[in-house]
């Protein structure tokens, strides 16, 4: 059971520790770039087709065209369902078990919510869309604050609780008994990669604005 | 109940209290996000022109559903396996 918890693999500069979690964040990054390059090699279309994929679904989630938010938002889907698979190679564990990897990634969608919205409206009309009724700007800052820690706390409590409950079968039935758990581990992580990529892209639209209003005024 | 230690005492009540807790915490978002699913299928078949965006807020709203039982299941992880109590008593 304590397996399931990140553990420290090793040390360096005198004492910062280096989780598991990010040793197999290493891997997996050489995983997906190795990976890119053979499908390159032999292959192209599957990579034309997952970019059209990510970019159907992107563009579904946030109402308008995805050009200017696909290598951002398409990576984030990329990362996040790499990093929600990778678990079930031996000797590897999912980044996104420990909690660290959740919460850097819900922070950079917190920049970057903010960012876009500043790029596409400008720095003061961006701060003046946040508090138009004045009285609810605190609300929009909690909003803001409380839905980065739920995108965090989502991804890592069903990451978790599904590792959990294989590492539990695992303990009462060792043979064959695990693996349509571990199956639904991973669709639970594919699962959890949509939707952090769709809440991501929603509140990305919600920091832009309305689309109707803008095509309305340039028609 | 007077011999038993404070440490076993406060493990034990642990471990009802997760049991209850965490039934009671995936109990309500089950039914309500059933709920969901049942009214966003009617409106699918009635209009299924719009299924497509529909199927899209359903996802987006059943994970704001789902993460209500997934606050639960952390604070009950944290009662289970780093029980702030239990440093009082050992």
């Amino acid at each position: 059971m304590e397996d399931v918890f990140p553990r420290v693999a090793f040390t360096v500069l005198g004492g910062i520790p280096v989780r598991d979690t990010v040793v197999s964040t290493w891997i997996m990054m050489a995983v997906v770039v190795g990976l890119v390059f053979v499908a390159r090699r032999y292959n192209p279309a599957l990579l034309e087709m997952l970019v059209d994929f990510l970019s159907d679904t992107i563009s579904d989630a946030l109402g308008r065209p995805a050009e200017p938010y696909l290598p951002f938002l398409g990576a984030l889907a990329v990362f996040v369902t790499a990093a929600n698979v990778i678990g079930v190679l031996p000797f590897v564990v999912s980044p996104t078990r420990g909690i660290n990897t959740p919460l850097a990634l819900a922070l950079v969608v917190f920049f970057s919510v903010h960012y876009f919205g500043m790029r596409t409206k400008g720095v003061f009309g961006y701060l003046k869309s946040l508090a138009t009724p004045i009285f609810l700007l605190p609300l929009e800052i909690v909003g803001q604050v409380s839905r980065t820690f739920s995108l965090t706390l989502r991804l890592f409590g069903n990451i978790l609780s599904t590792e959990l409950v294989v590492a539990v079968i695992f303990a009462l039935v060792p043979l064959f008994a695990p693996l349509p758990l571990i199956g639904f581990s991973m669709f639970t992580g594919l699962l959890q990669a949509y939707i952090f990529t769709t809440l991501a892209a929603v509140y990305i639209s919600a920091g832009l604005g309305d689309p109707e209003q803008k095509n309305e005024r340039r028609s | 109940m007077a011999n038993i230690e404070p440490g076993v005492l406060v493990t034990i009540i642990t471990i009802i209290v997760s049991s209850v807790g965490i039934v009671l915490g995936t109990i309500v978002p089950a039914l309500v996000e059933g709920r969901a699913v049942l009214k966003a299928l009617e409106g699918m078949t009635r209009q299924p022109q719009v299924a497509s965006q529909l199927r899209t807020t359903l996802l987006v709203s059943m994970a704001l559903l789902e993460s209500t039982a997934i606050y639960v299941l952390l604070i009950i992880l944290v009662l289970l396996f780093a029980n702030p109590l239990l440093d009082r008593f050992f």
